[in-house]
């Protein structure tokens, strides 16, 4: 005989709705001299699952900068969403692009404007500065930034960023009596260390991987395409005749 | 709090610890000594949960002694240290672990060098130049750092731990007062007043 | 606070052409305080079999003492040196014989074996913290920077590399690795074995 009175007394139950997620993946970004390539792997994953092999995290914004997200993807696309839309406004309003300084600090303000409710993206702003010289800016998710020349973020951050700074920044090495190490590297061997970097954090992280985007942005006369006619599959994805160039490389990078 | 240092020189390791035995918020006892001599030329000192410190020095004095009437002759500081650090690691997985850090430091007969060990109530056992246990190793450790020679006569050595006392007394809030500071030499040991 | 970063650490070992390297930091600290910035974490087993122990520092002097102890019994009974795998094995089983209750030390271990032919081949291996042996074919690493090592390394490493090319190697890869390591540094230690001898350096670097 069923006891009406021995139902189960409702217990009051905590729900927490979390807000965010991890999405895996890694960018980074090296400036040169004349140039900037800014770079993404293609995975997405959440947990132990791959949502898409082909998600991008790395964005044209203007024909001189372009901002690579990693972090939460609904939180990146929206980011770069929005980012894209206050530039559109300032082009109306100026009838030029941003410069790439002033689109950095704008990235910090709308940052920061969301400091108790973050977007859970590490942003990576590479372009050409106003002066013809190749820049890094790179962010935390409540907008800190600084200019560099180089930087890795995202899941393989702590396995790319000390390579770089021995091959990028030289660090821990001597230079041989009477040379000094160059300040910018050329853009073959720049696209080289980016391949590698990509190469060896597929093979060690299991949320890298699948494909690699590369976007290389070219000061006005750059001369830095010459040294690299042999790498294939570069496309050109430039939009204005202001003389800035943008091209895209895409690689397959393992996808076990 | 409990500080205790200690510092190498040219033959001779000093040794010094505060001498307040303190309950909660109360000084018990102003003039404990807290620098056992183990041997003729062996010092250590030891700082950590009360009681446990007392019965483990204790120990460990009794059974360097013991060694001593055995053999005849007394453990070398590197011998002793291994046996006092296995004591306490092997105490740490036991079902009472001592929570006992210490300083040995000690002078060896047989290579006319001084020894100077920082062990942790885990078994953590290094040899150093200088070392410190306790919140005073938060200041004392970088003065060391900088003041350090182990070249330094007795005297100089003396002033440099009268820095590392200083700055303690200036700068932590809970500073002792007062300290033992034994000194271990080829003579053998004695303490000092700075 | 986790037990594997309470004194912080980092060891790597890796294969080049008829030589292994082993290398270290040198840094013993608590939390984030330092003690010791000449803190051996590498030691010899026999000529040609070295061992990293990085971990929990007690634990270390415990095992340190341990494997001499067993490897010496070893050598006793067999009237032999133990062979580079043999002792990787013993390793496994002494970390093991604690599965409930382990020693929190994840050995890495460099050596050279004997092949029949009366040459030598180079052996690394790494386990977790209850004994499961990795033999790997490139490198091997373990510590607080491992995920930076392991960035590194495969970035640097290549097969076939002379004694030289290999100490060049191991030690820029440590060395970039542990400077972004909050919890290793504070000088390294590097260790090549080669079939006629063993080189042992220390290396000068970054000391913050």
């Amino acid at each position: 005989m069923l006891d009406m009175h021995s139902v189960p007394q409702q217990q009051p139950q905590g729900r927490q709705f979390n807000p965010y997620t991890e999405n895996g993946g890694t960018i980074l970004a090296i400036a040169g001299a004349d140039f900037s390539v800014i770079a993404g792997d293609t995975r997405q994953s959440e947990g132990y699952s791959i949502q898409t092999r082909y998600a991008p995290k790395v964005f044209r914004l203007t024909d001189k900068a372009v901002l690579a997200v990693n972090g939460f993807a609904a939180d990146g696309n929206m980011f770069v969403k929005k980012v894209r839309q206050r530039l559109e406004w300032y082009r109306h309003a100026h009838a030029k692009d941003m410069p790439i300084r002033a689109i950095a600090r704008l990235i910090q303000t709308m940052l920061y404007a969301r400091r108790f409710f973050p977007y859970y993206v590490y942003n990576i702003l590479g372009g050409i500065e106003e002066d013809g010289t190749g820049a890094v800016y790179s962010f935390d998710p409540v907008g800190s930034y600084e200019r560099e020349t180089c930087r890795a973020a995202g899941a393989a951050q702590s396995l790319v960023q000390p390579f770089l700074d021995n091959q990028i920044y030289f660090k821990n090495q001597t230079p041989a009596a009477g040379t000094s190490f160059p300040s910018h590297l050329p853009l073959s061997t720049v696209l080289s260390l980016v391949i590698d970097s990509f190469t060896s954090a597929t093979e060690r992280h299991i949320e890298v991987g699948d494909g690699l985007e590369m976007y290389v942005v070219l000061a006005r006369e750059s001369t830095a395409l010459q040294g690299v006619e042999g790498i294939g599959g570069v496309q050109e994805i430039t939009m204005t005749e202001e003389g800035h160039r943008v091209f895209v490389i895409r690689r397959e990078l393992k996808k076990d | 709090m409990e500080t205790s240092f200690a510092l190498t020189g040219k033959g001779y390791v000093i040794i010094a610890a505060d001498t307040t035995a303190a309950r909660s918020i109360v000084k018990m006892k102003v003039d404990a000594d807290k620098i056992k001599v183990l041997s003729p030329h062996l010092l250590m000192s030891y700082s950590g949960e009360p009681g446990d410190t007392i019965q483990f020095a204790e120990y460990v004095e009794r059974n360097i002694r013991l060694y001593q009437i055995r053999n005849l002759y007394a453990l070398t500081p590197s011998a002793a240290a291994s046996w006092i650090r296995r004591s306490l690691a092997e105490s740490l997985r036991s079902r009472n672990p001592y929570a006992v850090n210490l300083l040995v430091g000690g002078y060896d007969t047989t290579s006319h060098q001084p020894h100077l060990y920082w062990i942790d109530y885990l078994g953590t056992m290094t040899e150093i130049p200088f070392g410190a246990h306790g919140y005073g190793s938060y200041f004392a450790l970088s003065l060391l750092d900088r003041y350090h020679d182990p070249e330094a006569s007795l005297e100089e050595g003396l002033s440099t731990l009268k820095r590392c006392i200083n700055e303690v007394a200036k700068r932590l809030v809970v500073s002792p007062d007062r300290y033992t500071v034994k000194v271990v030499d080829k003579d053998g040991v004695r303490e000092v007043e700075l | 606070m986790s037990i594997m970063e309470y004194n912080g650490g980092s060891v790597v070992a890796m294969v080049g052409k008829d030589c292994v390297a082993i290398a270290s930091d040198l840094r013993l600290g608590n939390q984030a305080l330092g003690i010791s910035s000449n803190f051996q974490k590498i030691f010899p087993v026999t000529d040609r079999i070295y061992v990293g122990l990085p971990g929990l520092a007690t634990d270390l002097s415990t095992l340190r003492e341990r494997f001499r102890f067993r490897v010496n019994m070893y050598t006793i009974k067999e009237e032999r040196e133990i062979e580079p795998e043999t002792f990787a094995r013993l390793v496994s089983s002494t970390l093991y014989e604690h599965r409930f209750g382990p020693y929190f030390i994840e050995p890495v271990i460099a050596g050279l074996s004997k092949t029949p032919s009366g040459g030598v081949e180079p052996f690394i291996a790494a386990t977790d913290l209850i004994g499961c042996l990795n033999f790997a074919k490139d490198f091997v690493v373990a510590g607080t920077a491992s995920a930076k090592i392991f960035g590194v390394a495969e970035g640097l490493w290549e097969p076939n590399l002379e004694p030289e090319d290999l100490f060049e190697t191991i030690s820029q890869t440590l060395m970039n690795a542990v400077d972004r390591d909050a919890f290793s540094g504070w000088g390294c230690m590097v260790h090549v074995i080669t079939k006629d001898r063993v080189i042992t350096r220390t290396l000068k670097a970054r000391m913050d």
